[in-house]
């Protein structure tokens, strides 16, 4: 188990970034251009002389950027192929080629700011290309490190805090208490639970198909309604799902979890938890609404963890291409989650094999 | 002891079915070895109230976590029966509960529930005394719910949320809601920490709810006691008087 552990790890630092995620081109823009613009601040020679030293340097960058990127998007499947450090240097050498070739290509456009240099001109555009690539890989690099740790964490909280120690206790006990008098709802729950766990252990980094993550929320929904009976109902709203879209396991299940335990179980009534899903274009919505208590009324608090957990999963597998937004009604509690719509285990940043 | 022949009466408080059949299956498994008899069960707190009123038992399994008003609340209630009945606490998992439980030598029963432990339970139970009040206090991490007030034999409970102001007066507090005064036996200084985000204090005897101060008036004795204002509270006629060192309120809340 640590063995296998440690090999993933491996892979996922040994890793280019996915030029074709938007998160990762958005950091490569920003990232440049204030490089660009502190290069221009520390050539000028007064406040006044910043706007055109900045200018002369965008001119320049902004093409070389713009065609490195959009190489690297086209040679993403070639890169993905290479190891890590081929990769790095495959990657290297294109922004110099780039760079060499638009300066000259330029012409006037960029020779006569400098006089008679162009060839001294040239070379140290290239040092410097080659520079903010090295910085920008070496960034990525780090960034994936930092990040894959904390996938390992999030892999070792989640056997913990993901499926609750009060649900796993509470529902064995009412599995005890229908065993003797209706044993075959009580094997199904036992099915079940079994479904649930097996999932709760599996890898965290996988995505399954969508429609077996609704079974097991649904599953899961069975289990609580052995408990408590009528007062709790879910409600689901699902528009044309495509059958084939995948998404990261354990996603809804949680979401489905805490409004269990923080909304409905501490009202008297109970109440019916919204569940919508649909499809809109390239991206999924998962939506999970629920009633609770009115604040200060003994609403429990503490489901930092759950979420927390999710919001860093999305991060990880998607980076800004998935959205997360909660809101805290007065009576009423909301998840909202957008991810992009995906039929085949994307090649993630996290993983090369 | 004369009651020894006689069978160990038990209630069962749980809100989940499921956990009630448990606790019925496994007590009838005890009862082969220790004579008892199950005298009822109600899914929550304050149905358990009304009918232990009636229906005076030796044990309560008691839930502590149920919707509305948990166990821990409803134990603090039922010290105030005549005959308060021994109470072991179930649970599924609570952390907290268990290290002061511990710490208490409260009795309770770990969910699943096992007929080993509970016959150990039951046996103690003859012999055991009520917890303490204070115990309990200390195990409740909300305020309660509710306030309860002893009255001919017969326990009221006052939602927190309908009561205006308490008023320390002799030995007693006086509840005042909309309709009528209860008498409890607490001390203010406890109700004012325990409801602290709900009540604000007005004078050394009074705690005034928040949400139920209308305005304020001129009007008393302008003294060394009494700054001179008075609190109008919401569906009452009766004006309160704010002591000088409370003065401050006027302003925070005018």
């Amino acid at each position: 188990m640590i063995k296998e552990r440690s090999i993933k790890q491996n892979d996922a630092t040994d890793a280019l970034p996915n030029f074709r995620n938007i998160g990762i081109t958005l950091r490569i823009l920003l990232i440049s251009n204030g490089m660009a613009l502190l290069l221009a601040l520390s050539q000028a020679s007064g406040w006044a002389d910043v706007p055109q030293r900045i200018m002369q340097i965008i001119m320049l960058l902004t093409p070389i950027l713009l065609s490195t990127l959009l190489l690297l998007w086209a040679a993403q499947p070639w890169l993905d192929q290479l190891d890590y450090w081929r990769g790095v240097f495959a990657v290297t050498m294109t922004v110099a080629m780039l760079t060499l070739g638009i300066y000259y290509l330029g012409g006037e456009l960029y020779h006569p700011f400098f006089g008679d240099n162009v060839h001294f001109d040239a070379a140290r555009y290239v040092i410097l290309s080659m520079m903010v690539s090295g910085i920008l890989l070496m960034y990525f690099r780090l960034r994936t490190l930092a990040l894959s740790h904390a996938v390992h964490d999030a892999r070792l909280q989640m056997l913990r805090a993901r499926i609750r120690p009060h649900f796993l206790f509470n529902t064995i006990n009412a599995v005890l208490g229908i065993v003797r008098t209706q044993p075959r709802q009580a094997e199904t729950a036992l099915e079940d639970m079994a479904d649930l766990f097996r999932m709760a252990m599996a890898d965290a980094r996988d995505l399954v198909p969508l429609h077996k993550e609704i079974q097991l929320s649904k599953q899961y929904v069975a289990l609580e309604q052995m408990r408590m009976g009528e007062r709790l109902q879910v409600d689901w709203q699902m528009q044309d799902l495509p059958e084939d879209a995948l998404i990261p396991q354990l996603l809804l299940q949680p979401l489905l979890e805490n409004a269990v335990y923080h909304g409905i179980e501490p009202l008297p009534q109970g109440g019916i938890i919204r569940v919508i899903l649909r499809r809109s274009g390239d991206e999924l919505q998962l939506k999970v609404e629920n009633p609770c208590l009115p604040r200060g009324e003994g609403r429990h608090r503490g489901n930092k963890v759950a979420l927390s957990n999710i919001r860093e999963r999305l991060d990880l597998l998607f980076d800004v291409e998935a959205r997360y937004l909660v809101e805290t009604g007065r009576d009423f509690y909301r998840v909202e989650i957008a991810l992009p719509y995906v039929t085949v285990r994307p090649k993630l940043k996290e993983r090369s094999s | 002891m004369s009651g020894n022949e006689q069978p160990l009466s038990v209630f069962i408080v749980d809100d989940e079915p499921p956990a009630r059949n448990r606790l019925r299956d496994v007590l009838n498994d005890c009862s082969e070895k220790l004579p008892l008899k199950i005298v009822g069960e109600a899914s929550n707190g304050s149905e358990a109230l009304d009918m232990l009123m009636e229906l005076p038992v030796d044990v309560v399994l008691l839930d502590i976590r149920m919707p509305q008003m948990d166990g821990i609340e409803l134990s603090q209630h039922l010290l105030k029966l005549p005959k308060p009945p021994v109470i072991i606490f179930t649970t599924a998992y609570d952390e907290y509960a268990i290290k002061a439980f511990e710490l208490h030598a409260v009795d309770y029963l770990l969910k699943p529930i096992r007929l080993a432990r509970l016959f150990e339970a039951l046996t103690r139970a003859r012999n055991a005394v009520p917890v303490k009040n204070e115990v309990l206090q200390e195990l409740s991490r909300e305020p309660r719910k509710n306030l309860s007030s002893h009255e001919r034999g017969k326990i009221h409970l006052i939602p927190i949320g309908q009561v205006l102001y308490l008023r320390a007066e002799l030995k007693y507090i006086t509840v005042r809601t909309v309709e009528r005064e209860y008498l409890i036996e607490e001390s203010l200084a406890a109700l004012e920490k325990e409801f602290a985000a709900r009540f604000v204090r007005i004078h050394r005897n009074c705690l005034v709810a928040k949400e139920a101060i209308e305005g304020f008036v001129r009007g008393g004795e302008d003294s060394a006691e009494s700054a001179g204002w008075m609190v109008k509270l919401k569906g009452l006629g009766e004006l309160l008087a704010i002591s000088r060192r409370q003065q401050h309120i006027v302003k925070e809340f005018g």
